[in-house]
């Protein structure tokens, strides 16, 4: 009976050993992913900003600009890409829809965002593109990587098109979360106009015949949490400019925008918990079972060991059974 | 020769699970149909 029962745990000890590095290293990068159908919303304002007001071509501040981004993954082309890419995909098509102190449209910039599930690297197919112009995207954008390490990562910037570092700074505390700090300054670069401009009959064409460029630096700053790289809070030192030509009746430059912008605190609230509930289920996968099956692998061997070499011990001889008590002797005078 | 088929046993139970669970998967949803915002939402 004992060495039934001694089988019988060896053979859950190595079950549950035998799970703890397979659900680390085998189902966590098949199961840790971005679900293909995901739809989020965030809402970033900037207070006391500098915009350009188009009809009189001057800049002013105004109380507040709101910056609307929304993502949403396209469930049909993510599995048509999947087919040739041979991997799990994410396709998100994006739109950053930034609106004035009247609420009417400044500028909107659609963006197709392709990337492995896992990864985060991009994935190249047809398609991708930042407000209408094909693009190659090197680098993150949006989300780092699963279990986020504390260094340089290339991300995208949509506006200039281009990849560059973004710097890992530091290791803080924010509202109970563990989470790491990145930072990346684009310096003043030339970028395309938007293709929907804010007045009616004005295309970037016909700016571009009066010879005005649109100019832009940022310094963009990530809170990431870096079990799940979701960044909780984000804020942009944004600035453009437009430049030379016509258009600006002889000036040198313009500030078409200027502000920080920063999230919304209800969005900052529901990111917060959104991202800690998804933590644990990584964190799952990740270590509390590894870890916990290994322990009660190891237990499981030992009580299974104990046991085998309790049925192996011999049986006490019979001497050591309590002796019979001693016939009384008869004793004779 | 027992315990070694017991721990093939477990071996090969953790093997199965493993697989079964990846080959499963996560659910990929469907698209959904809410739009791109171009209006201010009042909450997340």
């Amino acid at each position: 009976m004992r060495r039934t029962a001694g089988l019988v745990l060896l053979a859950l000890a190595v079950f549950f050993a035998a799970l703890a590095p397979l659900l680390r290293w085998y189902a966590y990068p098949r199961l840790a992913k971005i679900p293909a159908g995901e739809y989020q919303t965030m809402v970033l304002q900037a207070k006391n900003a500098t915009l350009l007001d188009y009809g009189t071509m001057t800049a002013r501040t105004v109380p507040q600009v709101t910056i609307v981004q929304t993502l949403k993954g396209d469930v049909q082309a993510s599995e048509r890409i999947e087919r040739t890419a041979g991997r799990d995909v994410v396709v998100w098509d994006g739109l950053s829809y930034v609106q004035g102190p009247d609420g009417k449209m400044v500028s909107k910039v659609p963006e197709r965002y392709i990337f492995d599930a896992h990864t985060q690297e991009p994935v190249h197919a047809t398609g991708e593109m930042v407000d209408g112009d094909p693009v190659r995207r090197t680098g993150i954008e949006f989300k780092w990587p699963f279990l986020t390490q504390k260094r340089d990562y290339e991300y995208f910037d949509a506006q200039t098109r281009t990849t560059a570092p973004i710097h890992y700074r530091d290791t803080r505390d924010f509202r109970g979360l563990k989470v790491y700090y990145f930072e990346q300054t684009v310096p003043w670069t030339e970028v395309p106009m938007p293709k929907t401009m804010p007045v009616q009959g004005i295309t970037p064409q016909t700016v571009a015949r009066t010879g005005t460029t649109r100019w832009y630096t940022t310094v963009r700053r990530f809170w990431v949490e870096p079990v799940t790289g979701a960044p909780v809070y984000g804020e942009e030192i944004h600035r453009e400019e437009l430049r030379g030509g016509t258009l600006l009746g002889g000036r040198a430059k313009v500030t078409a925008f200027a502000g920080h912008v920063k999230m919304r605190e209800d969005y900052i609230e529901h990111t917060v918990a959104m991202v800690k509930s998804n933590r644990t289920l990584v964190l799952l996968l990740t270590a509390y079972l590894p870890w916990g099956f290994l322990l009660l692998g190891l237990v499981l061997m030992s009580l299974s060991l104990l046991l085998e070499a309790r049925s192996r011990r011999p049986h006490r001889p019979a001497a050591a059974e309590p002796a019979e008590p001693a016939e009384p002797r008869s004793v004779t005078a | 020769m027992r315990a070694l088929i017991a721990a093939a046993t477990g071996l090969a139970v953790a093997l199965a699970l493993v697989l079964t669970l990846t080959a499963l998967g996560t659910p990929t949803g469907k698209t959904s149909p809410k739009p791109l915002l171009t209006t201010v939402p009042a909450h997340p």
